[in-house]
């Protein structure tokens, strides 16, 4: 690797991540865009056949704050692991993990909730657009943690120092991307 | 190469085919002077022993020309034709008080042609439907209220130079003024399943007279 | 410096390490190249099949349909005929009775037909070459570095590639048969079985696609990463060869364009599987029926730039080359690129002028896809330019290259016709648009990867490609491309519909029998053309005159390497000392300056 390349500020790797979320932001453009012909297209929101299903507006707005926080929690493990804190490291790292799982243990009650309730993915443009679009953000989520755990099973093996904390930073570049991205969706999908 | 245009019967007609042979000039004049300067370049430069290329890195006058040319040209005919659209497509331009009103939807494979009889009325008794005839008199404004009940299809008379998609729960407003009578093709333009080719209705343009003598039979007074 | 460093790890691999689960650019672009080349004939044979059915509609096909009919009638048992009743045994008869009964193409399998072959053609035929073949050997070469930035997912890029090429084959064989919406597959036709009655075929070729998707989109990271971050020394942005500047480019279009689609094709699945109606609007609380255009054209227009513009970066090259000059004007050549890539997003409305969008914003995409025009005629003038005052050599990828402008222009000059707002509501969806596809992507796209493998075949595998028959293969390609593909600008004209199976059902058409015929008997020669082609590359691999290091005297870096190039490519990386294009530098003994080749260093000979 000792190649004269020129000199570049990022590493191939976080650059490689800062792409990838170009074509993630892409993906959630088509289904948000999706989203807002429904929303607009519809002068009654939710259609008048929904009437009588309300979004959990209030937990959600919790769990939305639980998230920022996980994002916050990211960024201090990072701080740790370039002042070389392992045990912080770990520390926040765990934090992090556990909040992203209690923000999908939030939503899958909620979801539980509204389907009793209802409102489910047959259930017009309406049901569908919200559960693919809030359901698509999970699976992100989901993808987070896993990435998350695994990489605090390599920082618990002491694969990380202040040199080199490569995978810590591609992991927060994404994790950063996914609770950014959440406060969008819950003001259009459950405010708007 | 125009001449293999299917005549012309429409009153808006003219505009689309102006504008047609208009583009069909510039092009063919751009054309020939691209293929003429390649052409010419490609002898004229060809290698020949001893000699060199001549060390050219570009020019920045010839870049502006050319671009500001090629702007110049494209704006110019954005501008001739906004008007000839929204003449023909923009439900605010139609003429007003059409003389004749018939909803056309689009089901595989046929066109449903609906007339809402003297009441001027859709979804009345007296309404008439008519699977893939269409019936319109000479010289009148004639809307089209068009729809489908499956997928997309599209109203397309070559003849009327007239071409429109119909969607399924959407009304879309189209209208024409048949200049020439006579019985033309109305063949779906939009993919709509196994039976697209062949999906095929007519329009019969009648004169004055025949039209009322038509009338007269389906809605007797 | 670290001489020899690679050179040292000069490791025996396996086979299987070395030609199929390979992870050297050089052998994955080779990979991709026979991968595109075998879906090109599959693309293109479907298309011979249809032709027939236009030509002599409801007549059996040669071959297939007689045996067919002799099967039927008992007659004549040949050796041939023998054959076909072993295969008569197995399902394919029943495949056979079932989309071609007596050998005649079934309207349903018309449909299935010539949706798949335009979505072979474009998405397992043109862009794995143009980006996959060319992107990979070329990018690392032409930077000057030693692989991509992530060699295993430049593997996973190319195999992901093959499970969805699989998953699409597999589509032809299900029961209901294969997706038959057209390569846009336009909702709510895709969108519910009833509609077609083509159950898996439909979804399998959405799930073909979003794995390609993943494929590109892996693909399009490597590419974007390796060209920011690991260009040799002194090789600048502007100094990078055009095609690289078209690849990365396109590498970002890539990135950006295929999410969309992704998102609407798993909104179709959604539709398809689990019972939700975005796209029907039929249904109780249906969707939108124009949201599948929206999105697939929001997508598809970037998709034809990825189609045209690394052909365009071929062409430069393959131009300036043999034109023995600097590209004229370098950086406008660039910033066009830039605008093309730029202006491809705003102009998706020009597909859907007819399909019931407000006619307002019709005239706004008007505007825009007008637009469109300047760069690409900076970009033409520009290739005029470099010619001029130069010293021509008539080379067969030259020849490509020419043919590339001068087909490019008839198809971007029909493109304004169609952009035309007015003169579109005749000739959407007739074979003016099918005239103007192909002009662009086979005048255009195809002829820069003929002219593309020519040129850098001697630096693929060490060997000319017989020059004979590439002439043979060229000047019969570009007849017979012609001879096919013009005449269809009449059909348009006279109104002839696309997707159509049998024209011969209209009266207004009756007259367009003859040449129809015409087309088809072209195409069929076009075919022809192609399997030269093929013979030559695989006769050439093995029996090709050897070629030197440099044959045709190029300045980029790619041709710095030894050949056939080693692994990790260069003894030592590069430095780059100067732009990628100095021709007949005046003064110079050489009419050629390598990029690598230090300042005020003597000359060296050419040869
Ligand atoms: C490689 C692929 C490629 C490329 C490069 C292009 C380039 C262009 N295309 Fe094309 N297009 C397709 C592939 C491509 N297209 C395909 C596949 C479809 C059909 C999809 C389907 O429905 O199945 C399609 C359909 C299509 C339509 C929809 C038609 C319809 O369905 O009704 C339109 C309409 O505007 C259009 C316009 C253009 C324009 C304006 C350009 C411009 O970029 C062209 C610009 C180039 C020039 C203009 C020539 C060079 C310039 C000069 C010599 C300068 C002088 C010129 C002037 C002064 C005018 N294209
Ligand atoms: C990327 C590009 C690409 C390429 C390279 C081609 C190549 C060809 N295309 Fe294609 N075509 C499209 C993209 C392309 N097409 C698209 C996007 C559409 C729109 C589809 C839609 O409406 O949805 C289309 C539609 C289309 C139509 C219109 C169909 C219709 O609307 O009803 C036609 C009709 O003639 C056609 C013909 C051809 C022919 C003859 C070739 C030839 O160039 C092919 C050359 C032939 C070969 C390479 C075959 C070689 C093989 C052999 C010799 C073996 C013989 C085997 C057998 C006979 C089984 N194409
Ligand atoms: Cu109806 Cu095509
Ligand atoms: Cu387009």
């Amino acid at each position: 690797m000792a190649e004269m390349h020129q000199r570049s500020p990022l590493s191939n790797a976080r650059l490689g991540i800062l792409v990838l979320l170009g074509a993630e932001t892409m993906l959630f453009s088509g289904l948000i865009g999706t989203f807002l012909v429904f929303r607009v297209g519809n002068v009654t929101w939710p259609p008048p056949s929904h009437i009588g299903i309300e979004l959990p507006r209030a937990v959600t707005g919790i769990n939305t704050v639980l998230l920022l926080l996980s994002g916050y929690t990211m960024f201090q493990a990072r701080r740790a692991i370039q002042k070389d804190q392992l045990k912080q490291l770990r520390n926040w790292l765990l934090l992090t993990g556990g909040l992203g799982l209690l923000f999908l243990g939030v939503q899958g009650s909620e979801w539980i909730q509204l389907i009793r309730n209802g409102l489910t993915l047959q259930s017009g443009v309406y049901g569908g657009i919200f559960y693919v679009l809030i359901g698509c953000h999970a699976v992100h989520v989901l993808s987070a943690v896993i990435w998350l755990f695994i990489v605090f099973g390599m920082a618990m093996a002491g694969r990380f120092s202040a040199e080199g904390y490569v995978g810590i930073d591609t992991c927060t570049i994404y994790w950063i991307f996914v609770v950014a991205l959440w406060p969008i969706l819950y003001v259009l999908v459950y405010l708007f | 190469m125009l001449q293999w245009l299917p005549e012309n019967v429409s009153t808006f007609g003219q505009s689309v085919d102006s504008l047609f042979y208009a583009i069909y000039y510039l092009t063919l004049v751009v054309f020939i002077l691209v293929m003429g300067t390649l052409i010419v370049f490609l002898i004229k430069y060809r290698h020949q022993e001893g000699k060199r290329a001549h060390y050219i890195e570009g020019s920045t006058t010839v870049e502006i020309v050319w671009t500001a040319a090629t702007t110049v040209i494209v704006f110019g005919l954005a501008m001739l034709s906004y008007p000839q659209w929204n003449n023909i497509k923009s439900p605010t331009q139609f003429p007003e008080n059409p003389d004749v009103v018939v909803q056309v939807s689009g089901k595989q494979f046929n066109w449903d042609m609906t007339y809402p009889g003297p009441d001027n009325e859709f979804g009345t008794d007296d309404d008439l439907e008519l699977e893939n005839e269409l019936h319109v008199p000479i010289n009148a404004v004639v809307h089209i209220r068009l729809t489908s009940v499956d997928v997309i299809h599209s109203f397309f008379v070559p003849q009327l130079r007239l071409k429109q998609d119909s969607l399924p729960n959407r009304f879309i407003n189209v209208w024409f003024e048949a200049t020439k009578a006579g019985r033309y093709e109305i063949p779906c333009a939009e993919l709509c399943g196994f039976g697209h080719s062949g999906m095929l209705g007519y329009l019969n343009v009648h004169t004055q007279e025949n039209y009322n003598a038509w009338v007269q039979e389906r809605w007797p007074q | 410096m670290h001489d020899n460093e690679h050179a040292s790890h000069h490791h025996e691999e396996s086979f299987i390490r070395k030609y199929i689960f390979s992870l050297d650019h050089k052998m994955i672009g080779k990979q991709f190249l026979i991968y595109g080349l075998i879906m090109f004939f599959v693309g293109g044979g479907l298309a011979l099949l249809f032709r027939w059915q236009l030509a002599y509609p409801e007549r059996p096909l040669p071959i297939i349909g007689a045996s067919q009919q002799y099967m039927d009638e008992g007659e004549v048992v040949t050796g041939a005929d023998r054959m076909w009743e072993n295969i008569y045994e197995s399902e394919k008869e029943e495949w056979l009775e079932v989309n071609m009964p007596n050998g005649v193409v079934e309207p349903a399998f018309y449909n299935m037909l010539f949706t798949m072959h335009a979505t072979i053609m474009v998405f397992f035929v043109v862009v794995p070459i143009l980006v996959g073949t060319f992107g990979n050997f070329l990018i690392p070469l032409m930077i000057g570095t030693r692989d991509m930035a992530f060699p295993i997912l430049n593997m996973l890029s190319f195999w992901l590639a093959v499970l969805a090429a699989i998953i699409m084959a597999i589509g032809f064989f299900v029961p209901g048969g294969h997706a038959a919406a057209g390569w846009t597959g336009y909702a709510p036709l895709s969108a519910d079985p009833q509609w077609t009655g083509v159950e898996w075929g439909q979804n399998l070729w959405a799930i073909s696609l979003l794995i390609q998707g993943f494929s590109s989109l892996v693909g399009s990271i490597n590419y974007i990463t390796t060209i920011i971050n690991m260009r040799a020394p002194g090789m600048t942005f502007f100094r990078l060869p055009l095609v690289i500047w078209s690849l990365f480019i396109v590498a970002i279009l890539l990135l950006l364009a295929f999410p969309v689609l992704s998102s609407a094709l798993a909104l179709l699945i959604f539709d398809r599987l689990a019972g939700t109606t975005f796209f029907s609007a039929t249904a109780e609380g249906g969707g939108d029926p124009l949201l599948w255009q929206h999105l697939f054209w929001f997508f598809g227009h970037p998709e034809v730039y990825i189609l045209i513009l690394p052909g365009m970066g071929i062409a430069s090259e393959l131009i300036a080359v043999f034109s023995r000059k600097p590209i004229f004007g370098y950086r406008s050549m660039v910033y066009a690129m830039i605008a093309i890539a730029f202006l491809g997003w705003i102009v998706w409305g020009h597909h859907m002028f007819q399909s019931g969008m407000r006619p307002g914003l019709g005239s706004v995409f008007m505007t825009t896809t007008m637009l469109i025009a300047v760069p690409s005629a900076i970009k033409t003038f520009n290739w005029l330019g470099t010619m001029f005052r130069g010293s021509i050599k008539f080379t067969t990828p030259m020849l490509h290259g020419i043919a590339f402008v001068s087909m490019f222009v008839i198809g971007g000059l029909s493109g304004i016709y169609m952009a035309n707002t007015p003169v579109d509501i005749f000739i959407h969806d007739t074979y003016y648009i099918v005239a103007h596809i192909h002009y662009v992507v086979f005048g255009g796209s195809l002829f820069a990867i003929f002219g593309g493998i020519v040129f850098w075949f001697p630096k693929m595998y060490g060997r000319y490609m017989n020059d004979v028959l590439s002439k043979i293969h060229f000047w019969l390609t570009f007849v017979a491309f012609n001879c096919t593909f013009f005449p269809m600008h009449i059909l348009g004209v006279g109104g002839h519909m696309r997707r159509i199976s049998n024209p011969m059902q209209y009266e207004f058409l009756q007259g367009f029998e003859g040449m129809n015929i015409f087309i088809t008997m072209s195409a069929f020669t076009l075919g022809f053309a192609q399997l030269i082609l093929v013979f030559n590359f695989f006769w050439s691999i093995y029996r090709g005159k050897v070629a030197e290091q440099n044959p045709w005297q190029v300045t980029t870096l790619e041709w710095e390497a030894p050949t056939p190039v080693p692994h990790g490519n260069f003894g030592q990386i590069p430095t780059v000392y100067r732009g990628p294009y100095e021709y007949s530098v005046p003064g110079e003994e050489n009419d050629w300056i390598p990029q690598a080749q230090p300042e005020h260093a003597p000359a060296t000979s050419g040869d």
